[in-house]
């Protein structure tokens, strides 16, 4: 597997990764509230 | 995969930051709300038509109770009013209308003259003109009497 393909595949992870503690931190309480 | 993280972490760590702020936006940032009226404020007025509808609202009432014709002999209406969807053409919706206006009994649309009737009828919306069609007046006058025979004879069985 090439470098660069193993460092594309940890960034997307660690963007998803975000985008969940994101959603945790702010989209459920939100989606209660509507 | 060790080695990679050592050397990469800062693009790793980037990558999570920019998640959590794209996720920030999108469910938080985005979804407050904003007031953003153009309208100026009411306060930009002055104090002068706050002054003038407290003098209104505290001057004496311009008219005074209707009272029923000499002709008519009300029924008393109960505390609550005449219930005024036995008139026919008039619905719960018209009802309601009248009740805001102030109307809650046969024996006060029994009194009813032409100015009035045009007052209402203006009030009305949609309804306009039903007043004369269906000729309130002559029906609130016979239920305000409690002549139920003779308002099945004229405009048919009560409802």
């Amino acid at each position: 597997m090439p470098l660069w393909f193993e460092l594309a595949a940890l960034m997307v992870a660690a963007y998803g990764a975000g985008l969940g503690i994101g959603w945790a931190l702010w989209g459920r309480k939100e989606q209660e509230e509507d | 995969m060790n080695e990679l993280l050592q050397t990469y972490w800062p693009l790793i760590v980037a990558a999570l930051l920019v998640g959590i702020a794209i996720a920030w936006y999108v469910f938080h940032a985005s979804r407050r709300t904003r007031i953003t009226g153009t309208s100026r404020d009411v306060l930009d007025e002055g104090a002068a038509p706050a002054e003038r509808n407290k003098a209104l609202i505290d001057s004496a009432p311009a008219a005074t109770p209707m009272e029923p014709p000499a002709g008519v002999a009300p029924t008393a209406p109960s505390p609550a009013g005449d219930d005024l969807t036995r008139i026919k053409g008039l619905g719960p919706k018209l009802a309601a209308t009248l009740r805001g206006l102030g109307v809650t009994s046969f024996a006060q649309i029994a009194g009813w003259d032409d100015g009035e009737i045009d007052r209402i009828d203006a009030e009305l919306g949609r309804f306009q003109g039903r007043i004369r069609r269906d000729d309130w007046v002559g029906q609130a006058k016979l239920l305000a009497q409690g002549d139920e025979s003779g308002f099945a004879e004229r405009y048919g069985k009560l409802s």
